[in-house]
């Protein structure tokens, strides 16, 4: 099976002034395949963030290429959909307009993607919050938001950027399994970059490991278990053998 | 319930600290003998003010058109030149600092050079207020266009969003309660252009009323004049705001 997404070789540099021409990843080489669920952990400044990036076409990389569905892109034309730690959504808009401002802005027709919008609120458990403002949820509630923002599109490719660590650990285990539900739902190939290594175990198919300055692909851990996963999951020895052979990987 | 209780009460107190004050300053006149012409008492003004009553509205109305003239126009200039210059850090760059410095001017001093090019008619008055109305609502609004914070602004480029959609989209109702805000800085400069320029180059007007009765050592008419602009500047201010809760509650959250 071809993957959906194939990074060759790619490398990103920043010119800003400030970093100097610093070169923030490095040799990246990274296969996604259709449907699945890959965790990319790496510690702060490792330059996770810069690969999530170079996915979404914020960045265009210095060197190496992108392949999309046998394509080589040149600058990014696939639809991503991003979720960030902050849900950003804007406060004068109200919850289902929030949600429908990648439509607005793709220029296509809004009132046929509506039911779209009603049903993936509907599926985060926000029903009768259509017409709230942001502020007027809790954090959650507002990731949730996020979240529906991010998909209403029909990303080919759902991009989540630590999107539970501003979370409380309870919401958190909540928004997991939410966030599980939607994915299978959807059917969207998803890119989870945590520093949570137990967030990327508990959801990801495959888990990368980030490391060195610049960073590289150090190594990938395929997480056996099936999908959808239970929370107990997080409380048997399997769990915890791949965090620690994760942890270990990341290095000290 | 309880919190308009507590504004209503607190409004009852301004009154009395304000009755309060007339009645200290009517004594003091009276007991130091202070002549009128130096320093009228609150009744005094009363009565000059209810005597002259229809001469003073007269010039009020006539003040407040030119000012609010004068701050429309400051409205949808600095709302129109906000686009560019938001959009393009280039013109920004060029642009900004001629306004700035234009801005350092005593727009005070400009009035008899308007009064030169324009006669002692309206467009002094309504220049002056613009001039002195247009950067502080300016500044505010198109710094709220420009500080789009990193993420959102990559959030918007990760679903192909243009500069130009941004700027519609986010750039122009974030600045909204910055702009309508700022409005009330707006509102009181542009009454005190007006009223400058009617003391320099008119023949009507509140501006105009306290300088001919000053000069006349009618300084009670003066007092009414003062009195007057607080009063409409004050009272317009509330409307502002109510129209502010109306347009962007969502930037008080105010649920509506």
């Amino acid at each position: 099976m071809e993957p959906l997404v194939r990074l060759r070789n790619i490398a990103v540099r920043y010119d800003g002034h400030r970093n100097g021409g610093l070169v923030a990843i490095t040799d990246v080489d990274l296969d996604i395949y259709q449907g699945e669920v890959v965790g990319i952990v790496g510690k702060s400044g490792s330059g996770k963030t810069t690969l999530l990036k170079v996915l979404a076409g914020l960045i265009r990389p210095a060197k190496g290429e992108i392949i999309f569905n046998n394509h080589k892109l040149n600058g990014n034309s696939f639809r991503v959909g991003v979720l960030f730690q902050s849900p950003l959504l804007l406060p004068w808009r109200t919850v289902i307009k929030n949600i429908l401002l990648p439509i607005e802005v793709l220029g296509e027709d809004v009132s046929k993607y509506l039911s779209r919008a009603l049903e993936l609120i509907e599926k985060v458990g926000l029903k009768g919050f259509e017409s709230s403002y942001p502020w007027e949820l809790s954090g959650g509630m507002q990731q949730r938001v996020a979240l529906c923002r991010a998909l209403i599109h029909k990303p080919s490719l759902l991009l989540l950027d630590e999107p539970f660590s501003a979370l409380d650990a309870i919401t958190r285990e909540e928004m997991w399994m939410l966030l599980q539900d939607v994915i299978s739902h959807e059917g969207c190939t998803t890119v989870l970059v945590t520093h949570d290594v137990r967030e990327a175990v508990l959801l990801s198919d495959r888990v990368v490991v980030i490391g060195g300055r610049p960073g590289r692909v150090r190594a990938e851990v395929r997480v056996g278990f099936k999908r959808p996963r239970d929370l107990k999951l997080q409380y048997t020895k399997e769990f915890n053998d791949y965090v620690v052979r994760v942890r270990g990987l990341l290095g000290d | 319930m309880i919190r308009l209780r507590l504004s209503r009460s607190r409004t009852l107190n301004s009154l009395v600290v304000l009755i309060t004050i007339c009645i200290v300053w009517e004594l003091v006149v009276d007991l130091l003998n202070i002549p009128q012409y130096i320093l009228p008492t609150p009744t005094s003004i009363i009565s000059t003010t209810i005597k002259y009553s229809n001469y003073l509205l007269r010039n009020l109305l006539d003040t407040s058109i030119h000012a609010l003239v004068g701050l429309a126009l400051a409205a949808m200039f600095s709302l129109t030149i906000s686009l560019p210059l938001a959009y393009s850090e280039a013109v920004r760059d060029t642009v900004y600092p001629l306004i700035t410095g234009f801005n350092a001017i005593p727009r005070a001093a400009l009035v008899p050079l308007l009064a030169l090019w324009f006669g002692l008619g309206s467009m002094p008055k309504i220049l002056t207020a613009f001039l002195i109305a247009f950067f502080p609502v300016l500044v505010p609004t198109l710094t709220a266009m420009v500080t789009i914070e990193k993420e959102l602004w990559e959030l918007l480029m990760s679903f192909g969003a243009t500069k130009t959609q941004i700027l519609i989209k986010v750039g122009i109702p974030r600045a909204m309660p910055y702009f309508l805000s700022s409005l009330h800085m707006g509102l009181t400069s542009s009454f005190v252009g007006t009223v400058i320029a009617e003391m320099v180059a008119s023949d009507s007007g509140l501006g105009y009323v306290i300088l001919s009765s000053t000069s006349r050592l009618d300084t009670a008419l003066a007092f009414s004049c003062l009195i007057l602009l607080a009063l409409i500047t004050f009272t317009l201010s509330k409307v502002l705001s109510v129209v502010e809760r109306r347009v962007v509650g969502w930037a008080y959250r105010v649920s509506t």
